[in-house]
């Protein structure tokens, strides 16, 4: 199949719609075990992602993308990202969304030269899999880290609806209010091209929780 | 003819997946843990759980000591049975494949959909055959009310017959309405404690996983819509 070209929006689209087969519906982005622990604040929750852990993912995918388009390793790139996650629960987490991602990849993109040199890491996280997508695409670097962004808000958005009594119109309004939040990130990291510019954002109680989470018996979500 | 996966590799050398799904407390742990028991000897097993909220049906199985614990694996489905087996299948099937990958010479792998409702069925992608289960104490019309995997699934089992009495259903009569409602495909009225009925059910397992290994088993779908006539003409519809 040929690459896309000349609609980067509807590639967008496709990339950050629920519905495309990934096994999103099975991630609550850390949100069950904070509910279980009290949280009721999601707006909150949100930006907290957003401000730690995702910014980290987000500059993470972007750093990979300038490494696939200089044709440099990758291996570096992945170690500063898995220094800047420091619970285990967290990169298995994204490796099986990676793994996940990358079989769809290989179906829709089957002859993706930078797909395959992410393929060829032992087990590449989810920033690293969009990189390849958007390096075979030709997404630009903002672009792909609005999609690391939002996609991370609306993972915690449907797992808030189940997770809590809450009406889906006000969760749609809480996504779109903290949309200028994603965009600042996006252009906050769009242009950072080394590992060491990678944030290293920590948030212990983030990852405590997804610890917890990865050992309890009851759960909804895998994390 | 022969099937292959995406990677190439015909389907008849992997393990035949078999789905077992239908409503809440009808059995479906039980019938895999039943097959465990019967078969762990002769065939290379493995089962994957979907639970909804636990991984109880994955603990019960461990701990009915019937099969290695590393080779049941749970699957989380956020709340989403019906999305796990049907239209996202991806959890399931990189669960399936970890299973195939860590155990070489797998015959059969197992996969329990979470309880769900009468319309859930698996996709063709993710098993080569599929086993619905009713159970008599459900009630007596629920095999009449019909539905794709009653209808349709490869084989229908009616399970817990020996409660029958106690529960004030007809058990001949259930069947009779199940059969009715399949057009001939099979119905298995088991009850773990009749013998020849746990026979008929490895028996069926046993001829699906010949049938596979031959690479003519092609998966049905029993999908999510009633096929039907139109007065006018003989041919069925299947929309």
């Amino acid at each position: 199949m040929q690459p896309l070209t000349g609609s980067s929006e509807l590639l967008l689209m496709l990339l950050a719609d629920a519905r495309l087969p990934t096994a999103g519906h099975t991630q609550s982005a850390g949100l069950e075990p904070a509910v279980r622990d009290g949280l009721t604040d999601v707006p909150g929750y949100f930006r907290t992602r957003l401000t730690s852990v995702t910014r980290v993912e987000a500059a993470t995918a972007v750093v990979a993308l300038h490494h696939l388009r200089q044709d440099r390793p990758l291996s570096p790139v992945e170690a500063a990202w898995a220094a800047r996650t420091p619970s285990s629960a967290m990169r298995r987490t994204s490796r099986a969304q990676g793994k996940a991602l990358l079989r769809l990849v290989h179906r829709i993109w089957p002859d993706a030269a930078a797909t395959a040199t992410v393929s060829d890491l032992a087990a590449p996280g989810r920033a690293l899999v969009l990189a390849g997508i958007a390096a075979s695409t030709g997404l630009s670097p903002a672009s792909l880290a609005r999609i690391v962004a939002y996609d991370d808000v609306q993972t915690v958005a449907s797992a808030a609806l189940k997770l809590l009594p809450l009406d889906p119109a006000d969760v749609a309004c809480w996504v779109h209010d903290v949309l200028p939040l994603a965009e600042a990130l996006a252009a906050d990291v769009a242009g950072l091209t080394e590992p060491s510019s990678i944030p290293a954002a920590g948030a212990p109680q983030l990852e405590a929780w997804a610890e917890a989470h990865a050992h309890t018996t009851r759960r909804l979500f895998s994390a | 003819m022969r099937r292959f996966a995406f990677n190439g590799v015909p389907c008849s050398d992997r393990a035949l997946r078999i789905g077992v799904c239908g409503p809440v407390g009808t059995g479906k742990s039980s019938i895999i843990a039943l097959l465990c028991r019967e078969l762990s000897a002769p065939l290379e097993l493995a089962v994957v759980t979907n639970d909804i909220y636990t991984d109880e049906d994955a603990r019960m199985l461990r701990a009915a000591g019937v099969l290695d614990p590393d080779r049941i694996r749970a699957v989380e489905t956020g709340a989403c049975p019906h999305t796990a087996i049907r239209d996202d299948i991806s959890a399931n099937l990189i669960a399936v494949e970890e299973l195939e990958g860590d155990y070489t010479g797998l015959d059969v792998v197992l996969i329990e959909s979470g309880g769900d409702n009468l319309t859930a069925t698996f996709s063709p992608a993710l098993v080569d055959v599929q086993i619905f289960v009713l159970d008599i104490a459900g009630g007596g019309d629920v095999a009449r009310k019909g539905g794709p995997g009653i209808e349709r699934a490869d084989l229908l089992v009616v399970n817990k017959t020996d409660l029958a009495p106690y529960v004030g259903v007809d058990r001949d009569q259930m069947v009779a309405d199940a059969e009715a409602a399949r057009s001939g495909r099979p119905v298995i009225a088991l009850s773990r404690l009749d013998t020849a009925s746990v026979a008929e059910l490895t028996g069926w397992v046993r001829h699906q996983l010949e049938h596979h290994r031959s690479g003519e088993l092609v998966p049905q779908d029993p999908g999510p819509m009633a096929p039907h006539s139109h007065a006018h003409d003989d041919r069925v519809h299947s929309h």
